[in-house]
Parts: C-alpha cells; structure tokens; sequence
C-alpha cells in the first residue's frame, strides 16, 4: 500500500521537452496516461467542499469523441418508448433545471493499494472528487417519451467509441435508479460547463461508482433487460462472494457495481512527509455512496486510540464530509494516522478490503506515516 | 595434490567458461526477443493508445497474457505475440519496482 501511493506522491515533473504532456484547463495533475487520458488529483488540491473543475480526475476509456457543437446535438431516444424523440440541446435546456451536489469516483480509486496487483490504471487517492451537478432530471427527460411500463432497464450510449473493434461504451441502470429523482443529465459542472468531463450532457447517477456516470450522453433506450456490452458485462463487476486474493474470478458469480461503499482518504499531512513539532491540521474527506457519512474517526498512534474528527456542516446523501483533527504531537518521531469513517447506515469502513480481480472499490481504513520534527 | 588443485580450478573455471558464455548466449537471444517485442509493442499498442497505459502497470505472466487476449479481440493484430509477451514480462512484471508517475504541464 505504502510503495504505491509513496509512488503517486513522489510523481515526478517530466524531464524531457518531448514527453511534457498539457491538458487543457488541467492544472499539473498526476498522469497515469495521456491518450487516451487518465489524471489523477494530488492530495494537495483536495482543500475545498467543491473539487475544481481544472482540479477534477479524468477517467477516459475510449478517446475523447470530436468536438460537439451545441447546437447540432441531439439526444436520441429510443426502443421500449410510446414517443421516440431526438432532443435538442436547447429542449433539455428547457426543462426544470436542478442542482445535485454528488461526490464522483472511479470505481477502481486505490487499486494501487491491493496485493497482488491487478491490471488497470493504479490510481491512488485521487480519482474522486466533489461537485455541484446541475441539469433536467433523467425522469423528466425520458418522460418525454414516454416510458412503457415494462423497461426494467435503461442504456445509456455516449458519444466515444472505440479504436478497431474496441467496444463501445454503453452502460445500462435499473429504471428506478433511472427515475431517481437525484439522476440528472447534467449540462453544468460547478455552474460551467462540463469540458473534458462529458460537456455538453453527462449523466449524474449519485452514490454509484463512476463507471456509470456516462460522458457526452446521446443515446437513452429504455429496456426489457440488462445491456450486454462489454463494460456492463465482464467489465465492471465484482465478486458476490470474497476471493482468496489472487485467484482468479467465477465469472457466475461476479455482479454490477451500484452504490458505493463508506470511505475516507486523508489528505494531509502526506505520506512520508515532515512536519515541524507543535499544532497541527490533520485533513481529509469521507463519503458514504448513497448514504451520508455519520461519523470519522482519527487516530495518531497506529490504532490504538481514536478520536472523533470535526464534520464539516454539509450532511448529506451522494456528497463528501471534509473532515479535520487538530493534533500536536508532544514528541518528535514517526507518527502513524488512520482515518475510518462510519455512514448513516452503520457502515465502517475495514481494516482490509477485498481483493478483487479488478482492483475495485478500495475502502480500507486510510493510513499515513509522518515524521514529526523538532522546529 | 598440486596436480589435483589444478586440475580442480581449471574444472571450475572451465564450467564458468562454458556458464558465462551459455548467459550470454541466452541473453543475447532474450535480447533479440526484447528488441523484436518492444518494436511489435509500438506497431500493435500505439495506434490505439499511449505506452504510459502499459508502462505503468506490472503484472505477472498470466496477467499480460489475459492483457493480450483481450487486446487480440478488440481487434489488435498483433504479429509477434511471443516476443511482446516476453518484453512486458521482463520490463514490466510484477518483480519490477513500481514507477512514480509524471506530472502534467500546467494546462491553465
């Protein structure tokens, strides 16, 4: 766990002019790759509620498509609907415009923490982030078309497709996760536009991993059944029952991905980093899926004492608590911090999440080691 | 007992001889199979995507073969699967240290 997120840390500036990679409207982030991109947030920008937009992870699958001009986008809506629509982005613009605060994160954050490693990008902490999602509800949208009765299942395609016979990207979601009223097909991002996030439409599916958050949204098809494509079925699923780590998965008994579970990252201080003796912040952020984190608990010698941590006020469904300690350490030394959160459901997060072939859904009690020095 | 001693070094200096030079005659060729396996990784992975998505992994053998299975059926032709299998292996492996990885550019 240690020698992966010391490796996220120490990310080093690129040395060579031909291999400096920018990102527009990005400020430097951590680059796990560039084409198609995949950045990661340092710690050190996770000092608000709201995440910044310039600050906020990307996670592509697929290349970005080509640019969407707003005003020849359509939003197609079809199969099991009474009234098969295309919509423009002004009719979506149109409808009752509503804000969701919602915390987004890649189903695989953390998997650089599991042992055995598994394949995929190994993001540390940083592939999550906290905003103010704003747009029509998905209910209100598909309502349009009216919705037979009998579609248990909505698909969603986006707008990227794949190189060679890569799979398109189309996820699909229970209907009543769907009419949720908290779902929304987002045309603002922090009260901006979503950019690289999905602009012009995203959808906003709270409490589910990110996976199911579906970028640059053209395409709704109300369902009898369950997509079949490839990033609903074997992409994104994980095991129903636990697996020896390192063996490999029964594909029977790998299930969807939906609600996400209880969390806390410590943000500060860093890993392996130095601090001088006398007061100081210890910072983090915790949330809960489609719950509300209840309660965080810090400790400062490794575990054996726990002291609650100050909430920040927002409590609420989908969105992260920030979360601060103030500690002076009364000697110098090696000081061992954990964080561990507790929802509204009565969740705690483990000292040792499971192991998935995937390196999915990493929650482990978060835990950092710093040197304390004599100013 | 002069004669044995000598003989008894020459022995074990003769099989390091023949040792040495089996090493490099296997590196040499597991150099050839690296080199051939690093072209093939340009001409097969970039067209789709970056080195940064495979370099910063490391798997294990069957790990990176599932890797190239999967890749192979998204329409990957990839030409000398061997030789790009033994340069993941060697170069990105689950024996490797992990790499810490870079910093964009401030795109603001």
């Amino acid at each position: 766990m240690f020698a992966a997120f010391l490796a996220a840390a120490a990310a080093r500036p690129i040395q060579s002019a031909d291999d400096a990679i920018t990102v527009a409207g990005k400020r430097p982030m951590i680059l796990h790759n560039d084409r198609p991109e995949d950045l990661e947030t340092p710690l050190r920008y996770f000092d608000t509620w709201v995440t910044p937009i310039d600050a906020f992870f990307v996670r592509q699958h697929l290349p970005r498509p080509a640019a969407i001009d707003p005003a020849a986008y359509k939003l197609t809506i079809n199969g099991m609907v009474s009234k098969p629509a295309e919509l423009s982005l002004a009719d979506l613009q149109k409808l009752p415009q509503h804000t969701v605060p919602a915390t987004l994160e890649c189903t695989g954050n953390g998997r650089a923490f599991y042992t055995p490693k598994v394949p995929g990008i190994q993001w540390g902490r940083g592939a999550v982030g906290n905003a103010e999602w704003s747009g029509p509800r998905l209910s209100e949208v598909l309502k349009l078309a009216g919705v037979d009765t009998g579609a248990a299942f909505l698909e969603i395609d986006g707008a990227d497709t794949g190189v060679a016979a890569t799979p398109d990207f189309v996820r699909s979601m229970p209907m009543a996760k769907a009419m949720h009223p908290a779902t929304l097909l987002a045309l603002k991002m922090n009260g901006q536009s979503p950019d690289i996030h999905g602009f012009p439409v995203r959808l906003i599916v709270p409490g589910w991993d990110g996976t199911s958050w579906v970028k640059w949204v053209i395409r709704l098809t109300p369902a009898a059944g369950e997509s079949k494509g490839f990033f609903m079925n074997p992409g994104y699923r994980y095991p129903k029952f636990g697996l020896p780590p390192g063996s490999p998965p029964k594909p029977a008994e790998l299930e969807v991905i939906e609600g996400m579970p209880v969390k806390s990252s410590l943000t500060s201080p860093e890993d392996q980093s130095k601090i001088a003796l006398g007061p100081t912040v210890i910072r983090g952020f915790a949330w809960a899926g489609e719950k509300a984190i209840e309660r965080v608990e810090v400790s400062t010698d490794g575990g054996s004492r726990w002291r609650d941590a100050q909430l920040s006020a927002q409590k609420m469904l989908f969105a992260w608590r920030l979360f601060t300690l103030n500690w002076t350490p009364a000697d110098p030394g090696y000081y061992t911090i954990l964080s561990r959160a507790t929802d509204t459901a009565g969740r705690v997060q483990p000292i040792v999440p499971a192991w998935n072939p995937s390196g999915y859904l990493w929650n482990g009690i978060d835990r950092v080691g710093v040197t304390v020095e004599k100013g | 007992m002069y004669t044995r001693v000598a003989l008894l070094c020459l022995g074990l200096s003769g099989a390091a001889v023949i040792a040495s030079a089996q090493a490099v005659s296997a590196q040499a060729a597991d150099q050839a199979t690296l080199d051939l396996g690093k072209k093939e990784e340009s001409r097969s992975c970039v067209p789709c995507h970056s080195l940064r998505l495979i370099h910063s992994q490391r798997l294990a053998r069957g790990a990176w073969v599932k890797e190239l299975d999967k890749m192979a059926g998204w329409g990957t032709a990839i030409k000398d699967r061997d030789a790009l299998l033994e340069y993941l292996v060697a170069n990105y492996g689950n024996d490797k240290p992990i790499p810490a990885p870079d910093m964009t550019r401030n795109g603001k």
